[in-house]
C-alpha cells in the first residue's frame, strides 16, 4: 500500500533513550517546564535568494550614494588637512586646538553613524518579527516558533524589555502551538513596556494640545508639537529597546509619516469619531482649544503609530478609548487652567 | 381547619414562598451574575476530573498564577473567591477528589454514581468602562453539575414513544458489533409472545439479561456509548425500584399490540417505559437540564481511535442524539430571565496529555469530524462553538528521546492499570477516519496515565493544558 508510510508508528521506548527536555540556567530546578520548543535545532532562513528587480535597483541606488559619501567624504578630507596644515605653520598651537576638534568632531559623527546604523537594523528586525508572528498567528503547527522565540532572547539581552520578556519564554508551556506561544508573549512578555509607552504618548499628547491651546503664535505652535513627537517618538523608541540615535528617528519618522498618511478607513472613522467628541467637549470652550485638541489627538497618533511600529510583536487589541482619554484630558486641563467650570471628570 | 390555615397551605402549594428565591436566581441571570454551565460528556469522558480542576484552579485565580489565557485572572481583576457548594443539597465532593490526586501514589477520582452540585462565587472588578457606574466590584456565581453520563444518554428518550424507542434499539442492534453479542438475547426475544401473560420471575430474568448485556457492551473491546436506559448501568438511588425494569422489544413486535393483556409483558414495558420518562428522565431533565446559558462537551477521541470504527460511529451517533437535547439559540433579555438558552458551546477533546503536543491540532481536527454535524446544527441557531484540545489534569511530561538517530518527542508518565514509569510516542492522529485496514494494525497505542500528583498548595500552568483557554471562551466575557 503506498500511503502505508504516511504515518508514524507508537513506539515505546527504553528508559535509556529518553532525554528529559533541556533545562535553561534561569529556573535549574524546574526543569520540567522549560519548553521544548527552545531546544528545537533552528529554522535556518533560507538567506541565498537571488535579488529580485527592486532590490538590485535598490543596490545601484545605494552603490551611487557610497560613491556620492565618498567624494565628499575625501572633500572634506582634503580640506580639514589643508586647514590644519594652514593652522601649524601659524602657529603648533593653534594647530593643536584644530586636530582635537576635528578629532572629536569626527568622533562624535562616527558614534552618531554607529547608533543610526544599529538602531536602523533593529527596526528592520522588528518588522521581521512582526512579519513571522503574524505568520504564526495563522498556523496551529508546533515548533516553529522556536526561531522567533530564540530572535527574541537574544535580540533584546540588554534591553530594559529583556527582563519581562525572559521570565515570559521560561514561563511558556511545552504544550503550547504556535500561534498561543505568540498570543501568551504578546499577554505576557511586553505588558509592563506596552502601559508605559501609552503612558508616554498620553503625557505628550496632553502636554502638546494645552501647549497648542494656550500658545499666541500660530506658527511657533507647529515648531513645539513637531518637537514634542520627535521628543515622543525617542522615548518609545528606548522603551521597546531601540537604539536612539538621529538616523533612527528620522528613519522612524519617515515609517510613521507614511503609516499615517495610509492608515486605513477604519482607523480613519474611528479617529474621527473620537476628534467629533473631541470637538462636543470644546464647544463650550475655545477655537483655541478645538486646536488643542486636533494637535493633541495628531501626537496620539503619533505616538500609537510608532508603538506599533518599535513592538516587536505586532499588537493584537488596540488600546481603546485612549484616543477619548486624551482628548478628555486636555479639556480638564485646559477647563482647570482657564478656571472654568469641569464638567467631564477623569475617570 | 380556619381560614388563615387555609390560606396557608394554598400559598405553600402554590409554591409562593419560593418566589422571592426564584425572582433573585432570574434577576442575577439577567444581569449575568449567575452562569450556569452545562459540563457535557458520555461516560468516562473526564468530567469529575473537568469540574474538580476547573474548580480548584478557579478558586486560586485570585492569585493570578495558573491560568494565564484567562484575562480576568491574569490581569488580577479577581479579588477573591468561594466555595458555596456546601449550601446545595448535594454538594459535589470536591476536596476528597483533591485528596484523591495529592494521595501518593495519586489516584484519578471513582466514576461518579450520583448527582452533584458545585457553586463558585468569584469576586472581581469590572473593566473600565461604562459598567463601573453599576459598582466597582461585583460577584460572579458559577454553577455545574456533575452527574453520570450514563444518564445523559436517557434524555433523547423523552422525545420517543415507546414504539418508537423499540424500533430505533432494533436499527442499531442490527449492526456490527451489537449483532454479535446479543445474538442469544436476540434468539431469546425471538421466541417471545409479547402478548401473552407473564409472570414477574420472567420479567426479571429479561432485565437481569439486558442489563448484563449493556454491561458487556460497555466495556472494552467493545466500548460502546449509545446504551439505553442510562440507569440499568448506573442505577443511582433507583437501585432495585420497578421503574428500572425495562427494556426494548427490538424482533418480533406484536402486530395487533392493542390487544395485549395487561400483566403481558408488552403492556408492562409499555407501562415501564411511560413511567421512567414521566419519573426518572423528566424530573432529572427540568431540575437540572433546562436551565443552561453555557456548555462544554467533553469528547474521548483516544478511545474511539484505540477502539475501532464501530465505537466511533456509535460515539459520534450517541453525542449527536445527545446534544439535540439541550436549547440553544441567543439571548435577548427577556429570554435570559425566564428561559435561557445555551449561547455559547466549546467542544472539547480531552486527554490531551496523552498525545505529544504536535498532535493537539490533528485531535481537535479529528474531533471535529466526529462532532460535524451537531456542529452545523449548533451553528444554525446562530450559536457559536469552537473546538479545542485540552486536559483538566495534566497526567504527562513531554520529553524528548533519540531514536535511530532522530529526535522525537514523547511523552513520559505513570501507567494507569500497572503504575510503572513508561515512555510513549503513541502514534499520529489522523485528521481524517482511518480505513478499516489502518484500525486493525498498530497505528496507535494510546494508554491510559495515572494522574500526577498535585501539589496541595498553588497550582501552575504546568497542572493542565488549555483549560484558562477554555474558561477564557466558556466565561471571559462575563468579567
Amino acid at each position: 500500500m503506498p500511503d502505508k508510510t504516511q504515518w508514524q508508528r507508537p513506539v515505546e521506548l527504553p528508559p535509556d533513550a529518553i532525554t528529559p527536555a533541556p533545562s535553561s540556567q534561569t529556573e535549574p530546578r524546574l526543569a520540567r517546564d522549560i519548553p521544548l520548543d527552545e531546544a528545537q535545532p533552528l529554522a535556518e532562513e533560507s538567506s541565498s535568494q537571488t535579488p529580485t528587480p527592486a532590490q538590485r535597483g535598490q543596490r545601484r541606488r545605494h552603490g551611487w550614494l557610497l560613491l556620492l559619501l565618498v567624494l565628499t567624504g575625501l572633500a572634506i578630507g582634503a580640506e580639514l588637512y589643508r586647514l590644519i596644515n594652514w593652522s601649524v605653520a601659524i602657529h603648533p598651537l593653534l594647530g593643536g586646538a584644530f586636530a582635537v576638534l576635528t578629532a572629536a568632531l569626527l568622533l562624535m559623527i562616527g558614534l552618531e553613524v554607529k547608533h543610526g546604523l544599529k538602531g536602523s537594523r533593529q527596526l528592520r528586525q522588528v518588522e521581521s518579527l512582526q512579519d513571522r508572528a503574524r505568520q504564526l498567528l495563522q498556523q496551529a503547527s508546533h515548533g516553529d516558533s522556536a526561531a522567533l522565540l530564540k530572535q527574541l532572547s537574544h535580540g533584546y539581552q540588554d534591553t530594559a524589555l529583556s527582563r519581562e520578556m525572559q521570565a515570559a519564554i521560561v514561563q511558556l508551556d511545552s504544550s503550547y502551538n504556535d500561534r498561543e506561544v505568540i498570543q501568551y508573549l504578546d499577554r505576557h512578555a511586553l505588558s509592563q513596556t506596552d502601559q508605559a509607552a501609552r503612558r508616554c504618548v498620553q503625557r505628550y499628547s496632553v502636554e502638546s494640545g494645552v501647549m497648542v491651546a494656550l500658545s499666541p503664535w500660530a506658527s511657533f505652535d507647529m515648531l513645539l508639537v513637531a518637537w514634542r513627537n520627535l521628543r515622543m517618538v525617542r522615548e518609545i523608541a528606548t522603551l521597546y529597546g531601540i537604539a536612539p540615535g538621529l538616523l533612527t528617528q528620522g528613519k522612524l519618522l519617515k515609517q510613521i509619516l507614511h503609516n499615517l498618511a495610509f492608515a486605513g478607513a477604519s482607523e480613519v472613522a474611528m479617529d474621527a469619531g473620537s476628534a467629533l467628541l473631541g470637538s462636543s467637549l470644546t464647544s463650550s470652550l475655545s477655537a483655541r482649544a478645538g486646536q488643542g485638541i486636533g494637535a493633541g489627538l495628531f501626537t496620539a497618533r503619533t505616538g500609537l503609530t510608532a508603538i506599533k511600529l518599535c513592538r516587536p510583536l505586532p499588537e493584537q487589541d488596540q488600546p481603546k478609548g485612549l484616543l477619548q482619554q486624551i482628548a478628555r484630558g486636555i479639556v480638564q486641563k485646559l477647563g482647570g487652567q482657564k478656571g472654568n467650570r469641569n464638567t467631564d471628570s477623569m475617570p | 381547619m380556619s381560614i388563615s390555615q387555609k390560606l396557608g397551605g394554598l400559598i405553600r402549594q402554590s409554591g409562593l414562598p419560593e418566589w422571592p428565591e426564584q425572582l433573585k436566581t432570574s434577576l442575577e441571570r439577567g444581569l449575568e451574575q449567575r452562569v450556569r454551565l452545562a459540563v457535557t460528556g458520555l461516560s468516562r469522558s473526564g468530567k469529575t476530573v473537568f469540574i474538580t480542576a476547573l474548580a480548584q484552579h478557579l478558586l486560586q485565580s485570585d492569585q493570578a498564577c495558573s491560568l494565564p489565557f484567562f484575562s480576568a485572572a491574569a490581569e488580577g481583576r479577581i479579588t477573591g473567591t468561594r466555595d458555596l457548594s456546601p449550601q446545595s443539597h448535594s454538594p459535589f465532593p470536591l476536596q476528597s477528589c483533591l485528596a484523591g490526586l495529592r494521595a501518593d501514589p495519586p489516584h484519578w477520582p471513582a466514576s461518579t454514581e450520583s448527582l452533584s452540585e458545585v457553586r463558585l462565587a468569584l469576586r472581581y472588578r469590572r473593566r473600565p468602562g461604562l459598567g463601573r457606574a453599576l459598582g466597582e466590584q461585583t460577584t460572579l456565581y458559577i454553577d455545574l453539575i456533575d452527574y453520570p453520563g450514563e444518564w445523559l444518554l436517557d434524555l433523547p428518550m423523552l422525545t420517543l414513544s415507546f414504539e418508537q424507542w423499540c424500533r430505533q434499539q432494533h436499527t442499531l442492534f442490527a449492526a456490527s458489533p451489537r449483532t454479535e453479542v446479543a445474538a442469544d438475547w436476540m434468539e431469546q426475544q425471538r421466541m417471545m409472545d409479547w402478548l401473552a401473560p407473564a409472570s414477574d420471575s420472567q420479567l426479571l430474568t429479561l432485565v437481569e439479561q439486558y442489563r448484563r448485556l449493556l454491561q458487556q457492551l460497555r466495556e472494552p473491546p467493545y466500548n460502546l456509548s449509545l446504551l439505553q436506559p442510562g440507569r440499568l448501568l448506573m442505577p443511582g438511588e433507583l437501585i432495585d425500584s420497578p421503574l428500572l425494569h425495562l427494556f426494548p422489544i427490538i424482533l418480533n413486535w406484536p402486530s395487533q399490540p392493542e390487544r395485549a393483556d395487561d400483566s403481558s409483558l408488552f403492556a408492562r414495558l409499555q407501562r415501564a417505559y411511560t413511567d421512567y420518562q414521566t419519573q426518572v428522565i423528566r424530573p432529572f431533565y427540568q431540575q437540572h437540564f433546562r436551565h443552561f446559558d453555557r456548555q462544554i462537551v467533553l469528547v474521548d477521541c483516544l478511545k474511539t481511535l484505540n477502539s475501532g470504527a464501530d465505537c466511533f460511529n456509535d460515539m459520534q451517533q450517541a453525542l449527536t442524539t445527545l446534544l439535540h437535547s439541550f436549547q440553544y439559540g441567543r439571548n435577548s433579555l427577556l429570554r435570559r430571565l425566564f428561559s435561557p438558552r445555551i449561547n455559547r458551546v466549546l467542544l472539547a477533546a480531552t486527554k490531551a496529555d496523552h498525545v505529544t503536543a504536535n498532535q493537539h491540532h490533528n485531535l481537535d481536527l479529528f474531533m471535529q469530524l466526529m462532532l460535524e454535524a451537531a456542529q452545523r446544527e449548533i451553528r444554525f441557531e446562530q450559536v457559536e462553538t469552537h473546538c479545542l484540545a485540552l486536559s483538566s489534569l495534566r497526567a504527562t511530561d513531554a520529553a524528548q528521546a533519540r531514536l535511530d538517530g532522530q529526535h522525537i518527542s514523547c511523552l513520559r508518565g505513570r501507567r494507569k492499570d500497572t503504575g510503572e514509569e513508561i515512555a510513549l510516542f503513541p502514534g499520529e492522529i489522523p485528521t481524517e477516519l482511518p480505513r478499516p485496514s489502518d484500525w486493525s494494525s498498530d497505528r496507535f497505542r494510546f494508554v491510559d496515565f495515572a494522574p500526577r500528583s498535585l501539589p496541595a498548595g498553588q497550582l501552575k500552568p504546568e497542572h493542565h493544558i488549555r483549560l484558562d483557554q477554555a474558561i477564557e471562551y466558556l466565561l471571559g466575557d462575563l468579567f
